[in-house]
């Protein structure tokens, strides 16, 4: 039994970090608020040579081979720097969703392009009724010549704008049904949704007898629940990782704060009302920390406990995250409000991420579901 | 990062099974004596002291192997050892800061609980600001003689020894005049007074010492050095409940699970109640995180690197979390938890609780309040987080200089 990172992954982690000090600070968050794409291609070909871009991928797929405990340590810095772009919609949705699913020629084709930073990946799996249940998915699949054709509306996509294949789930006459879909082919429409945290960008999409060929089925017809399933999980850790991470960068901020703010003459951390918020939100990221990676450990390990883990996972960091990053802005008070200041950056990146794959609440109804079923 | 156990691990866990299915006391344990004999036992094969240098009767052990022992000796819900002070705080203190002549005088007793131990550190005016205390001690020559009031003395009332901080010098800061003794309980200058608490039992008690003796060669450290032997003491907490701690949650939680299937509201059982479900989930999430906690504990403990300040944030989150839980247990089981007799057996608790003896949900939810503030109440375990993790500027405090005087 070990719960600490090897020293690669500690190379790893301090490699990231470096990195995006350098390439990601805030500033570069906020020139990309207003870039229409909203990511760099400088970086993410940066991301692409450093082997992130391919990280959990198979070495013959272009890939580092790596396990989901290194993933979200990259999730993590990438939270903590608020990084622009599609990296978990890419890697950890898109990426993971062929690599769990993919037949040998669908991967032989994307993962490569996705780890060399050619080609965006991402997974359409909310509609109107933001239900993560897969077994919810109204969207419909009717068999057209040798193909299919797509119908329906999805909602939050990330960075469908920029994604060249998005993985998006149907009913078809067989069941629920995984399609890798070109977001640029016709009877698909994009259209940019946008939140307060504008390093993440959503799109609803409108599939209109939207075409797919018979080969761009992930999976079995009819199968795709389980692989959804698996997929949740792991976006859902990945997501918790990035809230990590912000939360990490919002408790660093504060506790420099309140060590040099003065009010009544004498640093506001000298004060018990600030000192003892600082301490539950250290309290709180450590928790979420030793959630997060043990369930990153459990998935790559197929620990008997992964599924609950996760879920605890998520339930437990969305509101860890929620109180970490709400604190700081009451710890630093009016600057905390202000645009200018950068902690609404991290504070939003949680918010953003904190009703994805799954709210806590609806991870607490399957962690419900685990203990009354497991006894 | 592998979160399996070794195999070596998972062999020892089997070992210990092994061995408590046929050592377990089969009926109630009712008296001390039948506590003693049950506390040789599990020394005897090795269960006790196992961190404890060899030399003096220890076995050695490592963190893990120690925490997996508490961990099944809580999965059997195993009446407690006695003697929980000598083993916990007593012991650790006089292997790091004793002579050798007291490691041979008292350590092999505490392991065979030939001689029981109790804590005398809190006053009536010194509990969070514990450098405050008032009990002196005054150099006789070639003994100490005591004077002042103790209280919060848990085992009190069986202990032959005390471990004891008294002011030796009030003539400098309050922080620097503190000495440790060891004292003798059984004299006449000792009067204990059992203290009821809110759960109607008494396993704390007060300590009167009028004239009390304490031997010279029962100083522990040098003059003065006693708030600094008493903050090592406070960390001593090595991981070795950690898993326990978890086991005996799960126990309760699923036993809380049993209940909310037969208890209804509106018709429906409660286990079927989405509000019911929001809560149960949130409890069972906290209860993993705290094992996954306890695990980076351990971790940190087998590498032979000690938590440090770390320990305080483990205490704050497991304390904190063990309130939460038993208001939830309080809040589905209607009035069957406030129950300490006549409840049916569907809302029993067998579980021990802290101090062994008083399996109801109402004991168990009464003692959670007990959690936050001994040894060291959230409040304090908050500040020491925010000075010596954080870093953050201490308080402007009127107590810093001057003598205790």
């Amino acid at each position: 039994m070990n719960f600490s990172f090897s020293e690669d992954q500690i190379l790893l982690k301090n490699s990231v970090r470096s990195v995006l000090d350098e390439q990601c600070k805030p500033a570069h968050a906020r020139a990309m608020m207003d870039d229409p794409k909203g990511y760099s291609d400088t970086l993410w070909g940066e991301m692409a040579k450093l082997g992130w871009l391919g990280l959990p991928f198979p070495e013959q797929q272009g890939g580092a081979a790596l396990g989901l405990v290194e993933l979200a340590l990259v999730c993590e810095e990438l939270g903590r720097a608020a990084y622009p772009g599609p990296y978990l919609a890419s890697v950890a949705l898109g990426g993971l969703g062929l690599m769990l699913g993919g037949s040998a020629a669908q991967k032989e084709k994307w993962l490569p392009a996705i780890a060399s930073g050619k080609a965006r990946a991402s997974a359409a799996l909310l509609e109107d009724a933001l239900d993560w249940d897969p077994a919810s998915t109204l969207a419909t699949a009717a068999t057209a010549g040798g193909g299919w054709q797509l119908t329906g509306v999805k909602r939050f996509v990330p960075w469908a704008h920029v994604a060249d294949v998005v993985l998006v789930p149907a009913r078809a006459p067989e069941g629920l049904t995984l399609f890798l879909v070109d977001p640029k082919a016709p009877g698909v429409t994009v259209k940019p949704m946008v939140g307060i945290d504008l390093g993440s960008r959503w799109s609803e999409m409108k599939l209109d007898k939207a075409a797919v060929a018979a080969d761009a089925v992930v999976g079995q017809p009819g199968a795709a629940g389980a692989l959804l399933e698996s997929l949740l999980r792991r976006a859902a850790v990945m997501a918790s990782a990035e809230m990590l991470g912000a939360a990490r960068r919002c408790l660093d901020m504060s506790v420099e704060y309140a060590k040099v703010r003065e009010q009544f003459g004498q640093p506001i951390g000298s004060f018990q009302a600030i000192r003892h918020r600082c301490a539950e939100m250290l309290l709180e990221a450590e928790n979420a920390h030793a959630a997060v990676y043990y369930a990153a450990w459990a998935l790559t390990a197929g620990a008997e406990d992964a599924a609950v883990a996760s879920s605890i996972c998520k339930s437990y960091v969305s509101e860890a995250a929620r109180k970490v990053c709400g604190d700081a802005i009451q710890v630093h008070g009016g600057i905390g409000f202000t645009w200018e200041y950068d902690l609404h950056l991290y504070m939003k990146r949680a918010k953003a991420l904190e009703p994805l794959y799954g709210d806590a609440e609806y991870h607490r109804e399957l962690i419900a579901r685990h203990v009354t079923s497991s006894r | 990062m592998d979160l399996n156990y070794t195999p070596e691990d998972v062999a020892f866990r089997k070992q210990v099974r092994a061995w408590l299915e046929p050592n377990l006391p089969k009926g109630e344990i009712k008296t001390l004596e039948q506590r003693r004999a049950w506390h040789r036992k599990l020394y005897e094969a090795g269960y006790l002291g196992m961190g404890w240098p060899k030399e003096y009767g220890g076995g050695g052990a490592r963190p893990m192997e120690q925490a997996i022992v508490a961990d099944e000796l809580a999965r059997a819900n195993a009446p407690a050892p006695t003697n929980s002070l000598g083993l916990g705080i007593v012991g650790p203190t006089i292997v790091v800061h004793g002579t050798d002549a007291q490691k041979r005088r008292y350590l092999k007793k505490i392991l065979t609980a030939e001689e029981l131990w109790c804590q005398l550190y809190s006053e009536p005016n010194a509990g969070s600001d514990l450098a405050a205390l008032r009990t002196s001690a005054e150099d006789k020559g070639d003994h100490f003689i005591v004077n002042g009031q103790k209280i919060w003395t848990s085992g009190g009332a069986i202990a032959d020894w005390g471990l004891l901080l008294a002011r030796t010098n009030p003539g400098v800061a309050k922080h620097k005049g503190i000495t440790c003794f060891l004292m003798n309980m059984r004299q006449p200058g000792v009067d204990i007074r059992p203290l009821k608490q809110i759960t109607g039992s008494s396993e704390f008690s007060e300590v009167f010492m009028t004239n009390a003796r304490v031997e010279k060669p029962d100083q522990i450290g040098a003059l003065g050095e006693g708030w600094a032997i008493a903050q090592t003491t406070l960390g001593y907490e090595r991981g070795g409940r950690a898993l326990a701690r978890i086991t005996t949650y799960a126990t309760q939680y699923h036993r809380l699970l049993e209940a909310a299937r037969r208890l209804k509201r509106h018709g429906r059982p409660l286990i079927e109640d989405p509000v019911v479900r929001q809560k149960l989930g949130r409890i069972w999430a906290e209860l993993e995180v705290e094992r996954y906690g306890a695990l980076r504990v351990l971790t940190q403990l087998e590498r032979g690197e000690h938590p440090g300040a770390g320990g305080s944030l483990t205490k704050l989150s497991y304390s904190e979390f063990e309130k939460r839980f038993m208001e939830l247990a309080m809040e589905i089981l209607g009035p069957y938890g406030q129950l300490t007799e006549g409840q049916p057996e569907e809302y029993r608790l067998h579980v021990d609780t802290a101090v062994g003896d008083h399996g109801t949900w109402a004991y168990a939810f009464l003692w959670s309040r007990a959690g936050t503030i001994y040894a060291g109440s959230s409040e304090i375990q908050k500040n020491v987080v925010g000075e010596r993790i954080l870093g953050l500027p201490k308080e402007t405090r009127a107590d810093r200089a001057g003598s205790a005087r």
